[in-house]
């Protein structure tokens, strides 16, 4: 068979990435221009300031991509893109270059969903065994999906509220902790102990989860000790906080599993860096006899790689689109 | 010489191609919210109307603001990423300065003007030779009637937007004129065509404030 090389454009927050896979599975090139220098003035990402910044890299990021890679744009055969969901001005601006790419080289145009390109950054770890069942947790989301086949996408439950990130990042904020506050939380967590009485968030047996509770409990557990003049144990908090966590995210994730008789998992998204939330599934699974598989720490956060590789088995698939694809802010995967 | 030109910074596509001191194909058309869906297609209908190769473009001119910051960022992100990946020629223009140009009036000096909102606009004043006597800015509407108050001829306001002013023409641009005006204009590297917005983001300017405090 030849092979099949996709090129892939990500911009939906904060990072302008193109990257060069083959065949679906084997990265050539990525570059990866973040910004979090910048957002971090502001404690958060400003859309229009992201956008501003992808329209100022994103040809630079492409000429790097391939020339790391050695590589042309004729010798892509199709260009892949985040078409949504995310941030709409920071979209615009991959899609608009995508599509430019499309025409002038007279290339396929293949949409890509966010979503599913985290979960096929899995593929570069290993190809994906199905049935699977995937928990995608990141800043922006929180779900758990089905996956019969290929590009077969069916959504078991997500968040009520707050994605797990953002409850990740609003917590680290209420106890001072610098954005992007996950991976200090992450780590004090490994240093703390669970001393602090928190809710387990949607303590039920749904697919569903919800984390404003929990950041909620939080903030008034500071409020209070603060006005009682007690000293917050920030460590031990962090530990309280990410126990809570986990343990939802296992529970449900572990019940579908079991519901579906599935013994394929995969873990992926920006909070699929943690390495306790990493670990703690990692034992369930082995506990479980299932099959675990989690993307290299690079991979889990926003980047093309994941775009492109899930851009080949959407080209497989035959989805294709024309110049007046559009960028969504929110969209459901399918 | 064969030129591309682009502008989407208002709700409106304007394109032209131009080759040997005329304009052979143009699309003129109000997309509004619908800019980043029929832009590139309206375009590439406008290349194929004109039987004319994506490869045999000399130069780009590209409308890098002021206007919708979105609107501004389809464009420029088309036109930076055509002149890269083909190694065209580009360069840049104004979007006051391309409606100043367009005039149908034969007067002392043009006002282009875009709505920016809450009482701003992004507005300039040229004379007749197309230089800047209030060089392009975004200020308080306010501002802009006294300083067209002390101009000592004859005046046009250029715009498209609703603007309780004196003068007033629409602006359909003349791509003629643009075109051949700015067509000797020195090309700049894809990499460093950016928008020109003129104004801060409002996180920027809150910060701004915070930090004067």
């Amino acid at each position: 068979m030849k092979d099949v090389y996709i090129f892939g454009i990500e911009s939906s927050c904060d990072e302008t990435s193109c990257s060069i896979v083959k065949n679906g599975k084997e990265e050539i090139a990525t570059i990866i221009s973040s910004q979090i220098d910048v957002h971090k003035n502001f404690g958060g990402v400003v859309p229009e300031i992201a956008s501003r910044h992808h329209v100022k890299n994103i040809t630079m990021v492409i000429e790097e991509c391939l020339w790391k890679a050695q590589m042309t744009m004729d010798d892509m055969d199709a260009i892949a893109v985040t078409y949504g969901p995310g941030l709409i001005g920071s979209l615009l601006v991959g899609l608009e270059a995508a599509k430019t790419l499309a025409w002038i080289h007279k290339k396929p145009l293949i949409p890509v969903h966010h979503i599913s390109g985290h979960i096929y950054a899995n593929n570069l770890v290993e190809e994906m065994k199905f049935p699977l069942i995937a928990l995608i947790i990141s800043g922006g989301h929180t779900e758990l999906v089905y996956m019969k086949n290929h590009y077969s996408f069916e959504k078991l439950g997500g968040t009520l509220d707050d994605a797990v990130g953002e409850c990740y990042d609003k917590v680290a904020r209420v106890i001072e902790v610098p954005y992007p506050g996950g991976p200090t939380l992450d780590r004090w967590s490994t240093e703390g102990n669970d001393t602090y009485d928190l809710p387990i968030p949607l303590n039920d047996n749904s697919y569903n989860f919800s984390f404003s509770g929990l950041k909620s409990a939080v903030i008034n557990l500071v409020h209070n000790e603060e006005q009682r003049g007690n000293e917050i144990r920030k460590k031990d908090l962090a530990t309280s906080f990410q126990n809570r966590v986990i343990e939802s995210l296992t529970k449900k994730t572990m019940k579908a599993l079991e519901d579906k008789n599935v013994k394929n998992f995969i873990i992926a998204g920006g909070v699929a860096a943690n390495q306790s939330i990493r670990e703690r599934f990692r034992e369930l699974c082995e506990e479980k006899n299932i099959h675990y598989t989690v993307p290299e720490l690079k991979y889990c956060t926003d980047n093309a790689a994941m775009i492109a590789t899930s851009g080949f088995f959407a080209y497989q698939s035959g989805r294709i689109a024309d110049l007046t694809l559009n960028s969504k802010s929110s969209d459901i995967l399918n | 010489m064969k030129i591309l030109y682009i502008d989407t910074t208002t709700s409106y596509l304007y394109g032209a191609l131009y080759e040997e001191n005329k304009v052979i194909e143009s699309v003129t058309i109000k997309l509004g919210k619908d800019l980043s869906v029929f832009t590139l297609q309206k375009i590439k209908e406008m290349f194929e109307k004109a039987n004319l190769e994506l490869d045999h473009i000399d130069k780009i001119i590209v409308v890098n603001g002021p206007g919708s910051f979105t609107g501004i960022r389809i464009g420029v992100t088309i036109a930076k990423v055509y002149a890269y990946s083909l190694k065209k020629k580009i360069t840049t223009i104004s979007s006051l300065q391309a409606m100043a140009l367009s005039t149908k009036k034969d007067v002392e000096y043009r006002i282009p003007i875009i709505d920016a909102r809450r009482g701003y606009v992004y507005a300039a004043i040229y004379d007749k030779d197309n230089v800047p006597i209030l060089k392009e800015q975004y200020l308080s509407l306010q501002a802009l009637l006294c300083a067209i108050e002390n101009l000592p001829g004859e005046y046009t306001v250029i715009t498209n937007d609703e603007i309780e002013i004196e003068n007033k023409e629409d602006y359909f641009p003349n791509y003629e004129i643009i075109i051949h005006t700015m067509k000797e204009k020195e090309e700049i590297n894809p990499h460093a065509v950016n928008p020109i917005y003129l104004k801060l983001t409002e996180a920027e300017e809150k910060q701004g404030v915070a930090n004067n405090d």
